[in-house]
């Protein structure tokens, strides 16, 4: 008797958890994000910016008048924690489209899966160039790096410095934007006195330093991130290393400066551009002010908000929930899709265009660089 | 000449950073026999405590905010005896170990939600270096070395000169032999665990003005930690010492022949090959500390 009855409350549990799966009354897709770990930093200001987009969207009706949700699954900063929190949101939640993770070498690890999987894998932030290559049903919101390499090299051309000291982040990211950088400058008669990457997530990078400072450069391209940049800049102040900092687009940010202080004035970098005059950047601000008064906008939070409003469009037009009819109606969608970055059309590698401007820490603030 | 004679002061510098954290760990290790992978989050919690003091309202500067952070740091180290540690004492030891990783992801989240996952920092303008003789060297690098002396020096004497500290290094050698003699085992406890959380503490505020704060940097540095206490014998707090500073010398001067992307090979290099070939360390003595 028991048993029996034990048997019939696990089967109406199991039926009740499908049950909640499988609700048709709302459009869920799946995230995988860093919550935890040392791209925890990035990936809370992702999920905010996702969740304000997911609210104006909601609010504006939904898709078809069917809520959207987003789930979200944490894959600690890891490329095994994303090929799991992958691998359970395509076969056991069945998402039709899911947000991929930050670090280009975290979703480098999942791409083929999606790919395998007929699943559409969208980045906001991964800007390796060998995304490209990665398949039909992956596509980004962020430029590749193939651009933002030659727009350093022709940044560190523009400023006269043709022999520079080359170090990056020893990653996919760090490895590929160097190796476009090299190509680049190399081409254009300019000369690396020193090149050589170093660990992400280090406290001291003073033996790194040193050993920039025995080429005695007068500038030094750092394609870094926002702690590792602000660490290496303090320090290097600190060591009375005094060279023209020239980065990329990962370590323009406010807390970069806060972190680096009076050590950040002076540095350069390349950044896609978009217009901050624009109604849709204008509209993402205010509504960021008023969902998250008194925070800063995050790196990358405009990027995140985009693909969240950009899917919704998708979904909104898709004849269906299949791989390749989302597929068609996202490149369709995005054709027209103003977005708080800018336009935002794929090309036939799910890529989109960017111009890259210059940014520089003048006083404490990013401005743009004249 | 001085590129090299730079790289040893800046080992020597973060080496006894190490050997704050590695003595702490070993010393617990010498007495309960087990290795606490919850030490890091007291270099963690020591840190985030004194930035919290550095805060509104109470806007301490930062060698004023230290002093609550040990005191807080102390009682974080009793804590984890006393609720965890003490009940599990004469158990299996790998029920120790799992219960001390538990352990630290209770106290590493602990600090995420308080203070979210962003890198935070004290605020502290950066200061040109001082040059004498081509080699260059921070206040904050001085203060670093002073206060390691400063607490190494402190420990010495209450090793070797003092009644508790030959108490200690009898629970160490033997505990039940200890409390037979009619050692207190409390006094013993409490004083490890002090000593173990003050010096993580220190190390851990010393590094977050140096660099700046985040809720992972006490595992990171527990792994640097540990390899200097498995490099000098586990349970010789002088071996443990020299380990931080070997591990410390060995990573900086290592940069200069390899690629820095491997810095960190080499702590784990040393470890294996440690492992290997002398699993009791450089100066290991099976059981107890000297």
């Amino acid at each position: 008797m028991k048993k029996i009855i034990s048997t019939i409350i696990v089967i109406v549990l199991i039926l009740s958890a499908g049950g909640v799966i499988s609700a048709a009354d709302e459009v869920t897709v799946g995230a995988v994000t860093p919550l935890t770990g040392k791209l925890a930093v990035y990936g809370e200001g992702f999920q905010k910016a996702m969740l304000l987009a997911l609210d104006e969207v909601n609010a504006a009706g939904g898709i078809n008048g069917k809520p959207m949700k987003i789930a979200f699954e944490d894959n600690n900063s890891t490329s095994k924690g994303s090929v799991s929190a992958i691998q359970k949101l395509i076969t056991i939640d069945k998402f039709p489209v899911i947000f991929g993770p930050a670090a280009s070498s975290n979703f480098l690890a999942v791409c083929p899966i999606a790919q395998q999987n007929k699943t559409i894998l969208i980045a906001a932030e991964s800007a390796a160039a060998s995304i490209s290559q990665c398949g039909s049903y992956v596509f980004r919101v962020f430029p590749s790096d193939l651009l933002q390499g030659k727009g350093v090299a022709e940044l560190t051309q523009y400023l006269k410095y043709n022999e520079v000291v080359l170090t990056y982040i020893n990653n996919d990211w760090g490895v590929g934007l160097a190796d476009v950088f090299k190509d680049s400058f190399l081409k254009s008669g300019g000369k690396l006195i020193d090149e050589f990457a170093y660990d992400e997530g280090k406290t001291d990078y003073r033996s790194e330093i040193l050993r920039i400072k025995k080429g005695s450069p007068r500038a030094v391209v750092n394609l870094t991130y926002v702690k590792e940049g602000a660490i290496m800049l303090k320090q290097a102040y600190e060591m009375k290393l005094e060279v023209q900092w020239l980065m990329g687009s990962a370590a323009k940010s406010p807390k970069m400066v806060e972190l680096a202080g009076v050590a950040a004035e002076g540095v350069i970098g390349t950044y896609p551009t978009f217009s901050q005059d624009t109604a849709p950047y204008m509209a993402f601000k205010n509504g960021w002010d008023k969902k998250y008064p008194d925070q800063k906008t995050p790196i990358f939070g405009e990027y995140n908000y985009d693909m969240v409003k950009l899917t919704a469009e998708a979904l909104k037009q898709t004849a269906s929930m299949s791989a390749d009819d989302i597929r068609s109606s996202l490149i369709k969608a995005s054709k027209g899709f103003a977005g708080a970055t800018g336009g935002k059309s794929f090309d036939e590698n799910g890529d989109v265009g960017a111009t890259y401007g210059r940014w520089t820490i003048k006083a404490g603030e990013i401005t743009d660089y004249k | 000449m001085e590129y090299y004679a730079q790289l040893l002061l800046n080992g020597i510098i973060a080496g006894s950073i190490y050997a704050l954290f590695a003595v702490g760990l070993t010393m617990v290790y010498g007495v309960f026999r087990f290795i606490n992978f919850a030490h890091g989050e007291l270099i963690a919690w020591g840190a985030y405590i004194a930035f919290f003091f550095t805060r509104s309202p109470f806007s301490l500067p930062i060698y004023l905010a230290a002093l609550p952070a040990l005191a807080i740091a102390a009682v974080i180290g009793l804590a984890q005896d006393r609720f965890v540690y003490r009940k599990l004492r004469h158990g299996n030891r790998i029920t120790l170990l799992i219960a001390s990783i538990g352990l630290s992801y209770f106290l590493r989240n602990g600090i995420r939600l308080i203070w979210g996952s962003d890198l935070q920092t004290y605020g502290l303008a950066p200061v040109r270096g001082f040059f004498f003789a081509g080699l260059s060297i921070t206040p904050t690098q001085i203060a670093m070395t002073a206060a390691a002396i400063f607490f190494l020096g402190i420990l010495y004497f209450i090793l070797t000169r003092t009644l508790l500290g030959k108490c200690l290094r009898a629970v160490a050698d033997n505990m039940t032999l200890a409390q037979v003699m009619g050692i207190s085992i409390e006094k013993v406890s409490v004083t490890v665990w002090l000593l173990a959380a003050v010096f993580s503490a220190v190390g851990g505020i010393l590094l977050a003005v140096d660099t700046n704060l985040e809720p992972l940097m006490g595992l990171t540095n527990l792994v640097k930690a540990f390899a200097a206490v498995l490099l000098g014998g586990a349970g010789n707090v002088w071996g443990a010492l020299l380990g931080g500073l070997f591990i410390g010398i060995a990573e900086n001067i290592g940069v200069a022949f390899i690629s820095p992307g491997y810095k960190d090979f080499i702590s784990f290099a040393l470890i294996v090959l440690m492992l290997l070939f002398r699993p009791r360390g450089i100066f290991g003595i099976i059981g107890g500390f000297r």
